[in-house]
This record gives structure tokens, C-alpha cells and sequence, in this order.
């Protein structure tokens, strides 16, 4: 601590000459851009964790085929868990001389725990938010019902021997499941009603949701208590295993969240570094001084560490506390997107992004400090003040580290964090060491240009070391410019593909193959365009190799799941659209007694090419070759199956057709007609689903689109600043010409031309670099097709000329404003 | 010629304003040789930057040739600089990437001179560098560096030449060196020459002394 008040005044001396000016506004940027983005995607992810929460209207469910033990509820309690409960069973109710088989939920008072439910008075007429299910007596029903039993709000409907008042038409229901083939209109009623239907009765095909919520801890005590206990009848739920379609979403835009704070890092970093690298160079002389009066190199390193130590506590809480700030304007902008219960926004992300402030500052300001400590007390007397060379691996490879470490506690994903650090760092090397060399000959043609020319080109290639340092801080800067606004625009697309304008929001089931040409003739009157016409056949899994699939299967895993219950088996010549093989092979022309398996179904259950699959459809069985994998989307809202046969291998069991189309407001009525004329079909309206899965990736993706701005504005300011550090040499070389007569004319073509000169380079290697980082990242981690856009390059080398040219015009203001003699005399 | 009425020039320092010169009245007739003699912080340097326009003052006027440098731009003054006046600096004042030949060369060049590399290479064959026209600045010794730097002085024939400390960084023997070569060279060109200085010798073998004291001449 010998030093530490030496160290002090002299931070305060370089502070109050405003020598630290361009360093602290690096690290702020730094903290700031690091703090705000922790901070939002923390609370963000919590939210979203909140949200998804509503779609199972709580944070843990317990789902049955029975009750389930005393003692569980009790243990729940003990924990401080909220609970509540919902039934759900399948009845037909008549009404009218109708008969309709609607899916009754008997909810107790405490639900939902998490989200809301929608009602009507009319016809989607002023929807009202409610927290509670409908009171005793009284029941709330989904549209479909009134239209197919003629019942009116205010009418009274018989469930068993209970008469119940319709008193609400339900909207919105936070946890109604995509499940198609048990998707019957909805009647919601109070629990305390169930009794009295007497529709219950020992053997009964029931379902019990036990729902529970409340303190994160708490419940993965409980989780963790519970999971030994389950029988194969009962099963936990949680977003990401139950509902793919939103889990997939979500998985993506939580990658996203990951790969914005790794941009800010970057660009973050490379401001400290190159505002460090200015700060070493310009102390080369007063450390060859100390060095001089007898300072050790410990010591010497020592002195600046303490500086950078408390300038990185100042800069960090200051970053902290404007990152905070951010964070929180960004919420206030989303208020109208997000649930008004936002998750608050946490101190360990607030102590992690101070963290982050330092290991930022250090990691990238040790390497030019190091070099400090090595300045000899000769050099001093000799005047030879250059900074002395270190190699280039010591600085990287510290730099970089510290870069991985950071990404990958972002992240949690180290393939994630090996791709983009792997596939970037050798790019950019790569070109380094190529552009080093694309310099030397450049050099040569110098003097057959033109004066401004000369000059304007010099600076870039008199030193291709200083240069080519220069350009790959610029090129990493935009490349992650570019990667948050590519993969911003991919994923949006992404998303918009799967759920186009004209999504299908109906799913006809049961159609007898008799009927399909005209069913489709009958949609295709109402101007309705269906979707391809799908058999299937309801079947078990049975056997794998010849062994029961049960001695397969995990707990809670989805296959155990998926050999619980029958399967829609179909039959394809062609691999169904948003099908990807992966493993094996699809041939169209397949004899019978193939089948392709789901590839995460195939994982779950170990299966494998070549493997034999046993299959009971009714009292029958078969068996089939599995001769390919496939990996599929689920968020498309197309029918997906886990095993598609090759044609003629079911063609001994009756099957059933399936489709989807989507009808507008107007086309809907006419359907009533089309259902009563096919009596036998399933119509499955999925507007509700649909409109739930949309709400959620519109608020994604405005959030994804904030945090794009965030990044961008990072890297603009990071590349003016960075002009900034370069500022020192061109304000002498400045001088000395305008000493020698040269008008600012001259000196602003000059400037402009390096700098555009600069940013075209950079602009190129961003391209190439981000374009080698995305292809990995879309082969690897974000599992999206990659497709070569030739918009970047044609866009971004220009804009990356224009707007590093701007800055460098910039700061030639600095280099106008001082008179030469000041700059001369200060040397 | 060089004329000064009632020259000025004060900074604000936290202690408050700071005179470094304070009504300087001069004339400096064509083709004379004067030092501007002066112990350190008397304000030499300061009054050769503000009669060659490189910095301007706070009060007073400067007149070169009948022109009124004070009224005019930076850009005016560049121009002007351009044509008439010549430096040498005590640190040389070379730019780095550039070689020898490239330095001399450049204020020929700004001026659109299609003979610079001729003109150049004739001027620092003169001051005997013939074999270093292709060195960088910082490849070349103190001495070497000096030459250069007269070479780039005189290359465009200079009405004015101001010098300010020439020897400073060097050692007696080519600081000596030096002198005789910017005597010569001053002969050759008939150039007006400005020098500062702490030489006495140096200031001796000048046609004329002012000395300066507190930044007032006396």
C-alpha cells in the first residue's frame, strides 16, 4: 500500500487534465451498456419466466389421473406454497335437443395462481380481466357452446344432475393445452359444483391438476421432495417440457438475451483496450521518469493498478447506477407489452455487471499496463519513447479468456461460447495476419499518388502493426453490431414464418376418407384453402427391439409420456414441409414397414436406425423398421406426428383424416353449416392458442428490437470514441503541417480519406467475420438455416466507410482547434 | 519585412491571467539577422511562434511584408507560411512516417510543385545527406535529423526563416555544425533570419540582439 497515495494524486492530477477523459467514458459506456443489459435481460428472463408460468397458471402443476395424497398438499404447505386445483373431464350435455361433448374444468377459488383468465358479457364484447373462476352455481362457457346447445348467457345448463347459470363466455384461459384430440369446447365451474354433478364416478376418465406457486426455493425444495413419489399415472409440469411450441420461443429469445450481452461485452471491451492503449502510450514518459528516481517494476505496476483499481470502482458504480436507470426507462417504454407485475430487478445482477466493470477493465487494461512496468530508466535519457513491443499473444490471450469467461457465465452455453469466440477469433486472425500482408505491397504504390491521396493512405499503411490493430478493433466492433441485428432479423422472420397472417386456426379431425373430396370441394366454396389431408390411425408404442418400450423410458421424459398414451400414427410418400432429416434416409418410394421417428422422441427413448418398432393399434399389432429421424418444428401450428409410416404399412387398420385451414371472422359462421352436414368430424378451433403464442413473441420481439438499439448505440458510441484515442498523432502530424502551410482543406480530405479508408477495411472483415460466426451459430446453437446474405456486404462495407469517415471528420475539429505552436511546444 | 505595434500575449491559469508578453514594439528589416536573446520563460519561443503566425496574440497587430498576419484565418496564415517562412524547430520536428526525402519534399508539395523531388533531393544533397534520402525520421541521428530539417527550411526559398533554439538538443560539436550550415544557407537564400537563443556566440554572429526579460523587451 506503500504507493497507494502516490497512486491517488496522481489520478487526481490525470483526472483534473482531463487525460483520463476518453478512458473513463470507455468504462462507463462499458459498465453502463453491461449494467442495463444484465439488469433488463435478468428481470426480462424473470418475467418471461413469470409469464410462461401463466400458460400452466402456476409455477408447478401436478398432474393425476386420481387424487393424490394428503401428505403432499400438507407438505406443500409447510413450504408456504399457494395452491389450487382444477378437474377436467370430458361430458356430453344436451340442451335443446343438441348434444355437444364439451371438456368441463371444475377450478377451485384460489385459481389461477399465475395470469388471468378473459370473460365476455357477449360475443367478445367488453372482456373483463378476473382472477377467480366462476362462484357456485354458475358456470362460464366458451362461445361454441351457446351456438352449438342455442343457449344464451342467463340460461341454465345441466352438467349430470347439477343445473348450473351461464353466466360468462370465457375468452381467455391462461393454461388451455394444444392438445387437439381432447380439445372440446370449454364449460369452466366452480369445484364446489363437481360433487353435485355426480358426472365422477370410480373409474371415471378424469384429470387433476394440483397447482402450486410462490417462492422459487420453496418450490424446488418441494419439486425436489415430490419427484421420488411420483407414480408413472402422475406426472410435473414445467413450460419448457410441456408446451414446445412456447418453450421454443422462449429458448431462442433467452439465447438472444445471451448473445446481446456478449456484443456489449465485446464492444465494451474493445473501447477499454483501445483507451488503455492511448493511456500506456501517453505515460511511457512519466514512468520512464519513476523508473528513473529509482521505482521497481513491481512497484511500478503496482501504481497503476491501484489507479485503474479505483478508477474501475468510481466508473463501475457510476455504469451501475445508469445501467440501472436504462434498464428501468426500458420497462417503462414495454409497460404497455409486459404484465403489469414485472419481476424486480435483482441485486446479484447488479453486483455481477459492477463485477463484470472490473474484470472488463482489467482484463483488457492489464496487457498495455504490462507494458508500463517494462519501460527501461535508459529510455528516458535517451529519448527513445516508443512503446516497446509485446507479443501479441500475451495481450490477446488474456483479453480473449477473460472474454470467454465472461461470455460463458452470460450465457451458461459453452457451445455457444466456444462458436462464436472459435469460429470469430480465427476469422479475425485469419485476416489479420492477411491484411498485414496486403499492406506491404500498398506501401510500395504510395508515391505514385496524388498528394491527399498519400497522405490520406499513409497513416494506414506506414505501420501495418498500428493499423491492422486499429481495424480489427473497428471490424469486432461492427461485426457484433452486425450479429445482434442479423440474428434480430432472422429470428423475427423466423418467427413471423412459422405464424404467417394466415396461420391455420382450424383443425378438422375424424374426417372418413370417403368424405375428403368433398369436404375439401365444401371448404373450397367458402373460399377456404385447406392444407394437405393427412390419414391417421390412433396407435401404442409398444415394444423397441422386441423389449417393452416401459424399460426404455425416464421419468418425466417425453417418451415416457408418449408411450402412455396413443399416438396419431400417419402414412407419407413425402416428407411433410418444416420436417428436417437427421439421421437415415427418406425415400419416396419406401416399401411398407418403415417409419421415420420424431428425433427428440427417438432420443428420448434411445431409439435408433435400424431399430424395430412394436406397434398395437386396437387388439392388433404390428411392427416397422425405423429407417430415418427427424427433427421437427412445433411452434408452426401444423400437424406434427411423432411417426410417419411408409405408405401401405397401416393399410390394414381404419384411419381418419386430418387437416388444417384457417377461416376469417366472416368464413367462421359458415362452418356451423359444414359441421352439421359432417356430423362425425372434430372442428377444433385454435384462435385462442394462436393468439396467445402471438402476444408473446409480439413482446419478445419488441424487446429483441430494444436491445438491438442497445447494442448498435454501444458500438456507435465505442467507434467515435475510439477515433478519439487515435486523435494524439494526427493532432501533431496536424500541426507540423499547417506549420509547413497546409489549409484545413487539406488536412480534412486527408482525414477523410483514412478514416473511410479504415472503415471500408473494417466494414469487409466485419462481414467476413460475423459471417463465419453466424454460420456457426445457426448450424450450432440456434439450429436455423443459414442463408448468405448478400445485403451485408453490399451494405454494411459502405455504411461502416460513411459512418467511420464521419467520425474521423469528427474529430478533425480537435485536430483544427489548437494553434500549432501550442501542439509544437507541448512536445 | 516585420513589424509588431503593441504586441500581447496572456493565458488564464488557475491563479488568474498570466502575461507571457506585453507590449512588444518591432521592426525586423528584409534580409537581416537578428537572436532574440532572453533567459528561460522570458517569452522568446512565444514571440517567434506569434511573428510566424503558428499562434496568435491577445493584443498588438503583426505585419509581414505590409500584411496584417492577426486579421487573417488559420488557413490565410497556412498560405502565408507557405510562401514566405521557414522553420527550425529545437526537436526537429520531423514526421515520423514519412523519410527524409518526404519531409523536404512536403511543403513543396502542398504548394503544387511539380520539381519537389528534384528540389528536395538537391537541398539535401547540400546539406550532405545525399545517402540518407530514403531513411525514416526516426532513423536518422539528432545532427541528421537537424539537417533535414534546414533542408525542409530553405526548400522553398524563404523570404523569412525562423529558428528557435536550433542547437538545443544537440551537442557543441554538430550543434556548431549546424550553425555554420544555416549561416550558409541564410547566405546563400539572402533569407531574413529570426533565431532564438541562449548561445551568446550564437547571438553574436546575428546582425542584431533584442533580449526580452519577463516579456518585455529591454
Amino acid at each position: 500500500m506503500r504507493h497507494f497515495s502516490l497512486a491517488l494524486k496522481l489520478l487526481w492530477r490525470d483526472g483534473r487534465s482531463g487525460e483520463l477523459s476518453v478512458l473513463v467514458l470507455a468504462l462507463i459506456i462499458a459498465v453502463s451498456g453491461s449494467a442495463g443489459i444484465t439488469l433488463f435481460a435478468d428481470r426480462l428472463q424473470n418475467t418471461m419466466t413469470n409469464q410462461a408460468a401463466e400458460f400452466l397458471a402456476a409455477d408447478l402443476v401436478i398432474t393425476s389421473s386420481a387424487q393424490i395424497p394428503e401428505s403432499w398438499l400438507q407438505q406443500a404447505q409447510q413450504q408456504h406454497l399457494q395452491q389450487a386445483q382444477s378437474v377436467e373431464f370430458s361430458s356430453v350435455l344436451v340442451e335443446n335437443n343438441s348434444l355437444l361433448l364439451a371438456s368441463i374444468k371444475a377450478v377451485s377459488a384460489a385459481y389461477p395462481l399465475r395470469g388471468y383468465l378473459k370473460t365476455s358479457a357477449a360475443d367478445y364484447q367488453q372482456e373483463a380481466i378476473s382472477y377467480q373462476g366462476p362462484k357456485a352455481g354458475t358456470a362460464w362457457v366458451e362461445q361454441r357452446v351457446l351456438a352449438s346447445l342455442n343457449l344464451k348467457l342467463g340460461d341454465t345448463l345441466t352438467i349430470g344432475e347439477q343445473a348450473l347459470l351461464v353466466q360468462r363466455v370465457i375468452t381467455y384461459e391462461p393454461d388451455k393445452r394444444g392438445d387437439f384430440y381432447s380439445f372440446s369446447p370449454r364449460v369452466m365451474i366452480n369445484q364446489q359444483d363437481l360433487q353435485a354433478t355426480g358426472v365422477i364416478q370410480p373409474g371415471s376418465h378424469v384429470h387433476y391438476f394440483f397447482q402450486f406457486s410462490g417462492n422459487p426455493q420453496a418450490l424446488a425444495d418441494f419439486k425436489q421432495w415430490l419427484k421420488p413419489l411420483l407414480t408413472p399415472s402422475q406426472r410435473l409440469m414445467d413450460i419448457h417440457e410441456d408446451r414446445p411450441e412456447l418453450g421454443s420461443a422462449l429458448d431462442r429469445a433467452e439465447r438472444y438475451l445471451g448473445l446481446s450481452s456478449i456484443v456489449i461485452t465485446l464492444i465494451a471491451g474493445v473501447a477499454i483496450a483501445m483507451a488503455t492503449r492511448r493511456y500506456s502510450e501517453r505515460h511511457l514518459n512519466a514512468t520512464a521518469i519513476l523508473r528513473c528516481l529509482g521505482c521497481k517494476q513491481q512497484e511500478i505496476l503496482w501504481l497503476y493498478s491501484y489507479q485503474f483499481i479505483i478508477l474501475g470502482a468510481l466508473a463501475s458504480s457510476l455504469g451501475c447506477g445508469l445501467g440501472w436507470l436504462a434498464q428501468d426507462a426500458l420497462f417503462v417504454m414495454l409497460k404497455d407489452l409486459l404484465p403489469a407485475q414485472l419481476a424486480s430487478p435483482s441485486l446479484l445482477a447488479v453486483s455481477f455487471s459492477f463485477a463484470t466493470g472490473f474484470m472488463i477493465l482489467l482484463g483488457f487494461a492489464l496487457p498495455p499496463l504490462l507494458r508500463l512496468k517494462n519501460v527501461t530508466a535508459l529510455s528516458v535519457l535517451r529519448r527513445d519513447l516508443q512503446p516497446l513491443p509485446v507479443a501479441a499473444w500475451l495481450v490477446y490471450s488474456l483479453a480473449a479468456s477473460l472474454v470467454a469467461l465472461l461470455i460463458w457465465r452470460y450465457t451458461q452455453d459453452l457451445k455457444m461460447t466456444l462458436t462464436l469466440l472459435g469460429v470469430g477469433f480465427v476469422t479475425l486472425l485469419g485476416f489479420a495476419w492477411l491484411l498485414g500482408k496486403l499492406l506491404w505491397p500498398l506501401q510500395q504504390g504510395l508515391p505514385k499518388l496524388s498528394l491527399v491521396w498519400r497522405f490520406g493512405l499513409q497513416g494506414l499503411v506506414r505501420e501495418p502493426p498500428a493499423s491492422v490493430t486499429q481495424i480489427m478493433a473497428f471490424s469486432l466492433t461492427l461485426a457484433a453490431m452486425i450479429l445482434s441485428f442479423s440474428v434480430r432479423n432472422d429470428l423475427i422472420a423466423d418467427w413471423q414464418q412459422h405464424l404467417p397472417a394466415q396461420t391455420p386456426n382450424y383443425f378438422a379431425l375424424n374426417l372418413a376418407p370417403n368424405q375428403q373430396e368433398q369436404f375439401a370441394q365444401d371448404l373450397q366454396s367458402q373460399n377456404i384453402d385447406s392444407n394437405i389431408f393427412f390419414p391417421v390411425t390412433r396407435g401404442r408404442l409398444v415394444t423397441l427391439n422386441n423389449t417393452p418400450v416401459q424399460q426404455h423410458v425416464s421419468k418425466d421424459s417425453q417418451g415416457e409420456s408418449a408411450t402412455h398414451r396413443e399416438l396419431s400414427l400417419t402414412w407419407s410418400k413425402e416428407l411433410p414441409e418444416d420436417n428436417k432429416i437427421i439421421a437415415g434416409q427418406w425415400l419416396p418410394s419406401s416399401p411398407a414397414g418403415l417409419v421415420s421417428v420424431e428425433a427428440k422422441l427417438a432420443d428420448s427413448l434411445g431409439i435408433k436406425v435400424g431399430d424395430e418398432l412394436g406397434f398395437t393399434v386396437g387388439s392388433q399389432q404390428f411392427s416397422a423398421k425405423v429407417n430415418s429421424l427427424r427433427s421437427l418444428q412445433w411452434d408452426t401450428m401444423k400437424p406434427n406426428f411423432y411417426m410417419i409410416f411408409s405408405p401401405g404399412t397401416l393399410a390394414a387398420f381404419p384411419s381418419t383424416l386430418l387437416t388444417s385451414f384457417y377461416a376469417d371472422g366472416q368464413q367462421k359462421s359458415a362452418l356451423s353449416a359444414l359441421a352439421k352436414k359432417y356430423p362425425s368430424i372434430t372442428l377444433l378451433e385454435v384462435d385462442l392458442i394462436l393468439k396467445q403464442l402471438q402476444n408473446l413473441l409480439s413482446q419478445l420481439t419488441l424487446a429483441i428490437n430494444f436491445l438491438l438499439c442497445f447494442a448498435l448505440l454501444a458500438g456507435f458510441t465505442v467507434l467515435f470514441a475510439a477515433v478519439l484515442t487515435t486523435l494524439d498523432g494526427r493532432i501533431y502530424s496536424g500541426a507540423l503541417m499547417r506549420t509547413l502551410g497546409a489549409n484545413s482543406q487539406f488536412l480534412r480530405q486527408i482525414q477523410i480519406i483514412e478514416f473511410a479508408a479504415l472503415g471500408f477495411i473494417s466494414g469487409v472483415l466485419a462481414v467476413c467475420v460475423s459471417a463465419a460466426v453466424l454460420y456457426g451459430l445457426y448450424s450450432q446453437v440456434l439450429h436455423m438455416a443459414y442463408q448468405p446474405k448478400w445485403l451485408l456486404w453490399a451494405g454494411v462495407p459502405p455504411c461502416a466507410t460513411f459512418i467511420i469517415g464521419m467520425a474521423g471528420y469528427q474529430g478533425l475539429r480537435r485536430v483544427l482547434s489548437y494553434a500549432p505552436a501550442q501542439v509544437l511546444r507541448e512536445l | 519585412m516585420i513589424e509588431t505595434e503593441n504586441l500581447g500575449k496572456s493565458v488564464t491559469t488557475a491563479d488568474g491571467l498570466l502575461h507571457i508578453l506585453a507590449s512588444v514594439n518591432l521592426i525586423i528589416k528584409p534580409g537581416e539577422s537578428i537572436a532574440i536573446i532572453g533567459e528561460s520563460g522570458s517569452g522568446k519561443s512565444t514571440l517567434i511562434s506569434l511573428l510566424a503566425g503558428l499562434d496568435t496574440p491577445s493584443t498588438g497587430k503583426i505585419r509581414i511584408n505590409g500584411q496584417d498576419i492577426t486579421t487573417m484565418d488559420e488557413d490565410g496564415r497556412a498560405a502565408l507560411r507557405n510562401q514566405l517562412i521557414g522553420f527550425v524547430f529545437q526537436a526537429f520536428q520531423l514526421l515520423p512516417a514519412l523519410t527524409a526525402l518526404e519531409n523536404v519534399m512536403l511543403p513543396l508539395e502542398l504548394n503544387g510543385d511539380k520539381q519537389a523531388k528534384a528540389k528536395a533531393t538537391a537541398l539535401l544533397d547540400r546539406v550532405g545527406l545525399a545517402h540518407r534520402l530514403n531513411h525514416k525520421a526516426k532513423q536518422l541521428s539528432g545532427g541528421e535529423q537537424q539537417r533535414v530539417a534546414l533542408a525542409r527550411a530553405f526548400v522553398t526559398q524563404p523570404a523569412l526563416l525562423f529558428a528557435d533554439e536550433p542547437t538545443g538538443n544537440l551537442d557543441s560539436k554538430t550543434g556548431s555544425h549546424i550553425i555554420e550550415l544555416l549561416f550558409e544557407m541564410n547566405r546563400e537564400h539572402q533569407t531574413t533570419l529570426i533565431l532564438v537563443t541562449h548561445d551568446k556566440q550564437l547571438a553574436e554572429r546575428c546582425q542584431r540582439s533584442i533580449r526580452l526579460a519577463a516579456g518585455q523587451l529591454i
